[in-house]
This record gives C-alpha cells, structure tokens and sequence, in this order.
C-alpha cells in the first residue's frame, strides 16, 4: 500500500521531521518496505504555454514555439528571453494549450533512478533545433498512457511554474508492508492510517466522515423519502430490496441508486483527485470510477458501480431486486474485463434477480458496466466473508486494490463512513440519491443493541502485563486519541468502548498491545526475571545427537550432512523401500519432494555419488534425522511415530564400516552385537550384519547391493550404517575399565594358526582368550594382527600378537612356554594348528 | 673463528682459572667469579653453535612460501566435519542453558491441533494459509514455525509451575514451508523457540531476555528495537530487531530483523491447562540459518542442504 505523506499531513498535524516520523510510524504502527522522496524525479520540470505550433512537412512532427516563463526562456536562450523552440511528435500538442516541459539537463522521471537515466539535452530534429521535450503522462512516471503530452489546467499552471508545485509533486511516498496490516482493515485506508499515525504522536484525531457521517446519510435519507413520494415523477420503481441468502457470506449489503441528469466527463487535465489515484498507484478512468477509488483509498472500504438501467434489464422485472449468494457451480459470469469465468461454489455473487452481475468482492461483470450512455448508477458499500473472498482471489488470480481490502475483512458496522463519503462525492459530480436499501445481519446486534464491544481492565492489568507504570490518565488519552471510548469506572478500573472498525479487538490484552504500541514499546523498562536454583534440563536425545557428531567427524573424520526430510518416490525405489509407506506431501514443490523418509541412508547415497562425481574419494558421509513410516503407526499424541536415525556410508567394505560401529561401541558405552542378516533390500546378506542391542534390533551395517549401487551410478565396495538412536538412549551402559596394569615386565609372543578357511575367526579367538582367563594372576592384551589366505587356498592363516604379564612376579621363559603350548594344545581340538 | 678442539682447550683450561679464586682477597672474588662463569657460557654457546651447525650441515633451503615440497603431491587431508547449522543449534542452545532454559526436541510430523488449534488460530482462518503449510493425504503437517511446540513445552514442564514458579524452555528445530527456493528462501530451514511463563512475566522481561542472548552470542552489548506484528498466539505481538554486531560490520547505524516475539495469549495458556489469570508468559522465535549465514559470509542458503562437501569442508 502506497500512502502519500502530504496527503497524510493534510489530516494530521505532524510536528516532526519526515526521518523522525518513517522511525516512528516503524516502531509503533507498521513496517515500512520503502519511501519515495518524489522532488528529485521532477527538477527542472515546467509548465510551459504552446505559443505557435505548426507541422514539419512530411513528418509527423510538429514545430513549437513555447513560453517556460521569462527565466528558463533566457536560461534557454539569453538571446530569445520570450519564447523556446521545441520540436514534438505528439498528436494532440496545439496552440494554447499548457503543457509539461522537460527542460534540458533534466532527467526523465520514468528513467530516474535506473540504470539508465535518461537525460534530456538541446538537438538538431529534422534541421530545426530542439530544446527540451514537452512530456506525456508516463515519461512523467504519472501513469502509462503515450498517446500524447499531458495537459494542464490554465487556471492553476502558468508557464514558468515548477511541475512539482502544479501537480503536488514535492512530496513523499510511504510503501507499508502490506503483511504486518494483516489483522488492521481499518489501516487500509488513509483515514484510519492518519488516525494510527496521530494515535502515536499524542493527538487526537478527528475525522469528519467518521463523526459526522450519520448526519450526511440521514440529510441524504430525507431527499431519498422525497424521492420515493414522487415516484412517477423520478420514474422510479414500486420497490428496490436486497436480499441476502446467508449472513456468513455477507453480513450487511449496503445499495444507493444515483441519478446522473448527465453523467459527469472527464476534464482533459491532471486535477488533484487524478494525482491521489497515481500517488496510490491507481489509475484515473472515469469521474464515477474515480470517485469509487477514492473513497476506498481513503476510508479503506471498497464500493462498486452498476449501471442502474443495465441491472434492470438483466434482471428481467419492474422492481429491480439485489440478491448476494454463493455461486451454483459451473455457473458462468463475463467480467468486465472481457473475461469470462466458470465460478466455482465457494464465490459469492452478486445478482440482479437471480442472475450474477458481479463477483462479489473482486470484479463487476460485464453486463452492468458502466458506459457513456450511462444516466442512473447503483452503489454497493458491503461486507463480505473474507474466507470466501480468499479462495476466490486464489482460484480467479485476482489480484485487484478491492479484494486485497476484503480479505482482511471489512467490519460490517463500519460502512456508514463510505456510505457518507459516497453521498457527498456524487452530489458533487451531479448526482441525486433516489433510493436505498440496506439489509444487516441482525445477530450483529445481538449483545447490547449497538453492537458494540466492550473491554473491561484495570491500570494494574496493563502495567502488569507491560512491566510499565503509565497513569490511568496518560492510558485514557492514549486510547482516546485513536478514537476508543474510555469510561472511567474508579477504583483504577476502566471500561473501553472499542469502535466499529476495530473487529481485532476483544479481550484485555488487545487493550494491553493498544497502550503499549501507541506508546511505544520501545520505551518500555526491561528486566530480567527471576531464576530458580535448578539446573536446566536437556533433552538427552540432543545431548546424545552432539556426542555422536563429536565422534563421528572429530575422532574419525566423517562429514556431517543435513538433506531434505522428503525425497521421491523414484529415490525410494532405488533402495527398494515402499512408497505408500511414506507420508505423502499432497502439495510437495516437486516430485523430488514428495514423501517423507523412512531412513536416511539413500539420501547420503545420492550425495555420494554427487560429491564423487566432483572429484572426492574416499570420504565418509553422515546424517542424523528424523525420520517415519505409516507402518510405524501414531504414537501415543496421535501424531505419526518417528525415530532418530543415523545414516552413514563410507567407501570400503564390510569390515570398514564394522570398524566405525565398534568405535562407536566403545565410546558410546554400548555394547552391539551384530547378527547374520537374512534379507535386506539395501545391504547385501553375504556381506552385511543386523545391529542389535539388548536383545532389540536397532540397525543394519555392511556393504550396499551392487544392483542398488548400479541405480545411483556408484561402483561396488560402498559401506554404511543405518542405525535407530532412540533404544540407544534408554540401554544400559557398559562402563568397561579396560586398563591393564602390572609392575612385573610384560612378556611378548605372535601366534600363527592355520585354520580351515570358513572357521569363524571368533571361535579362534575366543579359544585363546577361554585358555588365557584360567590362569590366574596374569593380565594380557591380545590383537588380532592378520588373517592371511592364499588365492584359492583351503587354509588360512590368523595372526594374533600376546602380551602378557603377571600380577605378582616376572615371568619366567618356562611359564611362557607353557601358557603357549596350553593355548596351542587346547586350539588343536577346534582344527587349528599352530604354524 | 676458533676451532671446537680449540674452544674444548679454552674451556679446560678455565678450570685452572677457577683454582685462582682462593688465591685472591675477599672482596675480589665475587667479581672475579663473575667474569669466568660470563666467559664459560660464552664458550659452551660457542660450542653449542659449532655442534649444531656439524649436524646440519647436509641440509639445503627450501621455499618456505612453495604449499609443498619439490617432487612431493599436494596434501590432501581428510578432515571430519560437522554442518554449520549443527554447529551453532548446539552453540544458541547451551547460551539458553547457562541462562536457564531447558532444551527439548522437535518433531518433524505434526498435526493441526499443535500448529494452529493450540495456538489460538480460529478454524478456518486465513492466517492459516499464511504459513505455507505442507501437509500430507493424512492431513499431518510438517511444521512451519518451531511454535508447534508451545503447547508440549507448556504441559511437559506445567509442574514446574508449582515447583519453580516458572517455565524455561528453548525448543530448536527443523521447519519446513511450502516456498520458492532461492538464494535467500528454503523450503526446509532452523528456528529456534523460546517459552517463559511465572506469576509476573511481562513484556520488559521478554525484551531484556532476548537482548541478552544476542549480547552472549555476539559478545557485545547491542542495542535493541521493535515492530508491532501479528501473531494469534501471542498479544501484544512484536517483531524484534537487534543493531548490527561489530562482528558483522556494524557501525552503530544497520539493524537487523531476528524474528517475532510476544506475551502468550491467554488462550494458548488456558488449552495448555494453565490458568491466564494466574500466569502470564512470552514467547520467541527467529530463524538459525541467517545467523549461520551472518556469521560465515554464506550467501546462498541452498548451501545448507546441499551436500556439498566443497561447502561442508569449511567448517
């Protein structure tokens, strides 16, 4: 929304510099996106007269002589200080005529401030020397129209006089983000914005349409009683009526017929209702049009036209009748904007009869459009359903001033300032009011007749809530100055009659924001609050989340990712996981995105293959997310089930990514055991293991498929682990002391045995260890050192590296001797020899 | 020079020199003393000098600017690293910790009643639709703000009322919206939330609160200041902007735009089960990419879910 600062300032008494003032209305009222200082954009720019103009010869230009006034004529030319010699191409330039005048070293408006301002400078056209351009409305940035030079009017532009000074150019343009105005209709329009901006200032506002609109409706009701008791005469029908099939549609219809002896033109010059329309980013149409525009800029309600005689004749019967209902499906309407669409059932129209002649809220229709033959107009000034209003702009894309006001809900009670604003700008432009009709919905009334609403608090409550401590004075004036009714109860209590426009406030702390706002918030004294002696509490998952990621990319070097918590179907199918069992994103942003993962690991598979093909190798990739399935079910909050996994591949084979499991093992204080797998879309049986942990499964770890790998363009020997953190958190710790101690010498020997190629290295193992822990008093460390086969051998080889030493004594060469040919002799029963 | 042969003669020789001391008077020998040790020193250092340069005497300059060794490969280090966004949702939550906010998870699938029941948006109401919601054939919705968690932060820690007098909660987490992706939009990016509630919250404690963990994580103290906004759950509702840190460049004069706090609106107090006459509460929430973004001069937040290990690599 575009509010222009001097329009502003002719409603409010603004005593602070601009800066001062955007600063303010910033903090207190609105964000403002932009301002526009428009001064600089119409320097050098003049109204100037057309003295001679006679056309160049087989062109289509035209030979000026002009008068910018005594100095720029002697700026121009000190030789010639009566008269400049412009050459101009438009069609409509003549004698007399006060034009605008770019003189040269100006900067064309519509170029000012671009990338390639435009600047005008004195040449030779066709021979004849040409100073300056006599501008059209759009290279003035006043519009889009080029079919000729602007005009001015004679009685306000004399030539020399500065453009800017004309046509109030010397003025500030303020663009408010629409989206922080989201739940405040009443500051969609320069009356209710003027009233917020006095609001926090300190003043209070008055508005004459506001206040006295009841009196200018009811100066207006007699004429139209007149009206009605010669009705023959006025040639008016027996009855006028509006009906309204449901109030939550459209709580109150306002409709006025005009009567128009001749229906006002158009002046051939820029007035100062034309620059209000252009300041706001409209466009000038057509006085009644116009006079519409205006009046919803300025008190934010939006008010449409029919052509009277037009909506008789649809309607097809003597008394014409407005009807507001909801469109019947696949009912058509031709706006008039020569578009015609298929309505859908949630648009409200508006109907003559029973037939739509306009979308309610959005676009008048075709068939009542207002033309030149048009004598008598029929006004609407209505209410509607926001909700409707909203789908309606979505499903038809329209996008206008009007409906971006009614989809923030126009207070019903609140039409009789536009209603009144009407009446005075159509008896203006020569209109009469014959007939009104005007349908409420009476539950608006329901509470205390007024329909008013009314908050109940208390100084304390406000100061309470704020932390502040202003006066029950300084709160009634502040709440006044914005046009609140305030009734001083005593006792510090105060009983706040909120005005019809207000529809957003309702309880005490709506109140509470009013004065803490207008106030500003800003000015508010902090403190801190009070702490108990607790220490706060962290979710252990989040603790447990840091320790992993700890481990994992500081210990051993792995890389954490973050990618999207949806992926495609197609990624899914890579990895042989089942769609239907995702959540499905009805209005994902692409296929890509279109189900919620059920594991994370073919995410990371995708990005493996991405960052190989940027030239990395040998690198480890990790992700810890949320992830769910349908098949999980609903937890206990009856949203969808979830697990924290963790995803990790790396390059390297089974036995690499085993090697990062144990690592984990051991600094997490888990104790994994890993189980044979039977089947498993994603990892291969022969080469990969299930994760177990007290007795539950809680992952998969091993080499991914090659037919899996083949889908992701990745070749063979990629590992990963897929792992559920959730049963990690509640398992039991195992908190292993594995440090080995002894002030008597440690002894050392390798050990070699051949063994049959498919003995599990295990049962090896294990059979040292079984021999070790019998003997008492010693302590050992055993590691694995090779396990060796030759190419196609039966045989091979597992090297184990013995330390070993007593708790008591030094060892001595003979108890060495005998503890190896113990463990040799007690290995030969499980087929191991000792090589 | 002299040789080392020499310089072992010289400091052998010394030795005699020493034996003179008792030769001498009292009053002679301390400066005497001093003179030889200063001359011992000297010759061990000479010494030192003359041993260290035997046992380098192979070894040729190098170019200490070259980024490695002639006939070597460049170094390829394979470096662990954790995402940005990891990094510093650990680094704003523990800043809450120290100042007294229990932290708790997120959720990634949510449904209607924590988006916008709980919150105090009336059914229907276009602001609804001013979320971008996503949401699945099943109706659930993926949030879109961190303050699907209110309601769960207000009726987990609801005892504390009792206990402590107050509730102390940040709630960092993963959000998502249904936006065109550019350089400075993401469907799928970070917030952070933030809960009081106690007998006597009001707005000033909210301002102060917030303004004091961006004094932490920025390490400066900063000047703070406010927009009216909109939001159904809270009343009055604020935007909250803080000066430009020094770190960032500022200069006093830019802000910059954290995010929307405010009071709880009572209605989100009463469905949580706490009573708004008794209670009152604020509420915040502002995004983590930024910040993220801020910090390391990232300008593209698309960075962030890439994979890239190019981007990851710097951090």
């Amino acid at each position: 929304m575009l509010i222009s600062l001097n329009e502003l300032k002719k409603l409010v008494d603004i005593n602070i510099s601009d800066n001062e003032l955007f600063n303010l209305i910033g903090s207190r009222l609105v964000e403002i996106e932009n301002v526009e200082d428009l001064a600089p954009k119409y320097k050098k720019i003049y109204a100037v007269k057309v003295l001679d103009c006679e056309d160049i010869p087989d062109t289509h230009l035209h030979l000026c002589i002009i008068d910018a006034g005594e100095k720029m004529n002697a700026e121009v030319d000190p030789e010639h200080t009566d008269f400049i010699q412009v050459v101009c191409g438009a069609p409509n330039v003549k004698k007399n005529m006060i034009a605008a005048w770019i003189a040269p070293g100006a900067i064309v408006p519509s170029t000012y401030g671009t990338q390639e301002p435009f600047e005008i400078s004195a040449r030779k056209l066709r021979g004849y020397a040409s100073f300056g351009m006599l501008a059209a409305a759009d290279e003035l940035a006043l519009g889009t129209d080029h079919e000729g030079i602007i005009e001015l009017d004679p009685k306000t532009a004399k030539p020399g006089d500065p453009i800017a000074e004309v046509l109030d150019l010397n003025d500030k343009i303020i663009e408010v983000e629409n989206k922080s105005l989201t739940h405040r209709p009443d500051c969609f329009g320069l009356i209710g914005f003027a009233r917020e901006v006095a609001g926090i200032l300190g003043q209070p506002f008055f508005n004459n349409y506001i206040e006295e609109a009841d009196k200018i409706i009811e100066a207006s009701n007699q004429r139209v009683n007149q009206a009605h008791e010669h009705k023959s005469e006025h040639n008016l029908p027996d009855s006028f009526t509006v009906s309204i099939k449901d109030y939550g549609i459209c709580p109150r219809y306002w409709g006025m017929v005009f009567d128009f002896k001749s229906l006002p033109t158009r002046e051939p010059y820029l007035n100062s209702d034309d620059i209000f329309l252009i300041k706001a980013g409209m466009k000038p149409i057509s006085p009644i049009v116009d006079a519409t525009n205006l009046i919803m800029l300025k008190t934010g309600q939006p008010l449409h036209a029919f052509d009277y005689d037009k909506f008789v004749t649809v309607g097809k019967t003597n008394s014409p009748s407005i009807g507001v209902r909801l469109a019947r499906k696949d009912e058509k309407l031709l706006l008039l904007d020569g578009q015609e669409i298929t309505l859908t059932e949630n648009d409200i129209v508006i109907t003559s009869s029973d037939t739509p002649v306009a979308l309610a809220g959005a676009m008048g229709g075709d068939s009542t459009k207002i033309d030149e033959q048009t004598k008598r107009i029929v006004i609407e000034v209505a209410s509607f359903s926001l909700y409707n209003l909203r789908k309606t702009q979505m499903a038809h894309g329209i996008f206008s001033e009007a409906i971006t006001r009614f989809t923030k809900g126009r207070p019903a009670l609140d039409l009789e300032p536009a209603v009144a604003s009407a009446i005075d700008a159509f008896n203006k432009l020569g209109g009469t009011e014959l007939m009104r009709v005007v349908d409420t919905d009476p539950s608006l009334f329901d509470n205390n007749n007024s329909g008013k609403t009314y908050v109940e608090l208390s100084t304390d409550d406000i100061n309470k809530l704020l932390g502040s401590s202003y006066s029950k004075e300084l709160i009634i004036k502040t709440l006044e100055n914005t046009n609140f009714k305030v009734e001083d109860l005593g006792d510090e209590q105060l009983k706040i009659s909120v005005p019809n426009w207000r529809t957003d406030i309702h309880i005490k702390e709506d109140i509470i924001e009013e004065v803490g706002r207008l106030l500003g918030f800003d000015n508010l004294p902090t403190s801190f609050p009070l702490r108990p002696f607790v220490c706060p509490e962290i979710d252990p998952m989040l603790e447990f989340k840091t320790k992993l990621r700890t481990i994992l990319s500081d210990r051993l070097g792995a890389n954490e990712l973050l990618t999207y918590s949806f992926v495609s179907k197609s990624l899914q199918e890579k990895v042989g996981e089942d769609p239907l069992d995702s959540y499905q994103i009805i209005n994902s942003i692409s296929p890509e995105l279109e189900c919620f993962r059920q594991s994370i690991i073919p995410s990371l598979l995708d990005k493996t293959r991405e960052n190989e093909k940027a030239g990395y190798k040998d690198f480890t990739l990790y992700e810890i997310n949320q992830v769910s399935k349908k098949s999980w079910g609903l937890n206990d909050e009856n949203v969808p089930a979830m697990k924290t996994q963790l995803g990790l591949t790396t390059f390297g084979d089974f036995y690499h990514a085993k090697h990062i499991l144990a690592e984990l093992s051991r600094t997490l204080e888990l104790d994994f055991e890993l189980r044979p797998i039977s089947n498993s879309a994603m990892f291969e049986p022969l080469h990969s293991a299930a994760i177990y942990l007290d007795q539950i499964q809680v992952g998969e770890l091993g080499e991914i498929k090659p037919y899996v790998l083949k889908k992701f363009k990745l070749t063979p020997s990629i590992s990963a682990i897929s792992l559920t953190l959730d049963p990690c958190l509640s398992a039991e710790k195992q908190h292993k002391t594995s440090i080995k101690l002894s002030k008597f010498p440690f002894v050392s020997r390798d050990l070699t045995f051949s063994v049959k190629k498919d003995t599990e290295f295990i049962s090896i193992e294990t059979g040292i260890k079984t021999v070790l822990s019998q003997i008492s008093d010693i302590i050992y460390i055993l590691e694995p050192v090779s396990i060796f086969r030759k190419p196609n051998g039966d045989q091979k080889n597992l090297s184990f590296h013995l330390e070993i030493a007593s708790k008591t004594k030094t060892l001595e060469s003979k108890e060495i001797s005998d503890i190896i040919e113990t463990i040799i002799s007690s290995l030969k029963t499980l087929g191991a020899e000792v090589v | 020079m002299s040789s080392l042969e020499e310089l072992k003669l010289e400091l052998k020789n010394l030795g005699q020199e020493y034996a003179k001391i008792k030769t001498l008077p009292e009053s002679e020998r301390k400066a005497f003393g001093e003179k030889l040790n200063a001359k011992k020193s000297s010759i061990l250092n000479a010494i030192r000098e003359q041993e260290e340069a035997a046992e380098s005497i192979n070894i040729e300059p190098i170019d200490l600017t070259a980024p490695f060794g002639e006939n070597t490969s460049p170094f390829k280090l394979t470096r662990g690293t954790k995402h940005p966004l990891s990094i510093e949702l650990d680094h704003v939550a523990e800043i809450y910790r120290q100042m007294g906010f229990s932290v708790i998870e997120d959720r990634q699938l949510d449904d209607e009643f924590h988006m916008f029941d709980s919150l105090n948006f009336p059914a229907g109401h276009p602001a609804r639709d001013g979320y971008d919601t996503f949401r699945t054939s099943e109706g659930f919705i993926p949030p879109a703000h961190t303050s699907t968690m209110q309601y769960r932060a207000l009726t987990r820690f609801r005892d504390h009322l009792d206990k402590y007098g107050q509730i102390a909660v940040v709630i960092p987490g993963r959000v998502f919206r249904n936006e065109d992706v550019d350089a400075t939009h993401e469907h799928t990016f970070y917030q952070c939330e933030g809960v009081f509630v106690s007998k006597d919250a009001t707005l000033g404690q909210l301002l102060a609160t917030w303004q004091k963990f961006f004094e932490t994580y920025y390490g400066q103290k900063l000047n703070i200041k406010t927009q009216p906004g909109f939001f159904p759950f809270t009343e009055p509702s604020l935007e909250f902007q803080i000066e430009k840190p020094k770190s960032l460049g500022g200069k006093g004069d830019g802000w910059l735009e954290m995010g929307g706090c405010g009071m709880i609106h009572p209605n989100v107090l009463k469905t949580a089960g706490i009573d708004p006459e008794a209670y009152k509460g604020f509420a915040w929430g502002g995004g983590i990419d930024r910040l993220v973004m801020l910090k390391y001069g990232i300008n593209d937040v698309r960075y962030f879910e890439s994979g890239k290990l190019e981007f990851l690599e710097e951090f």
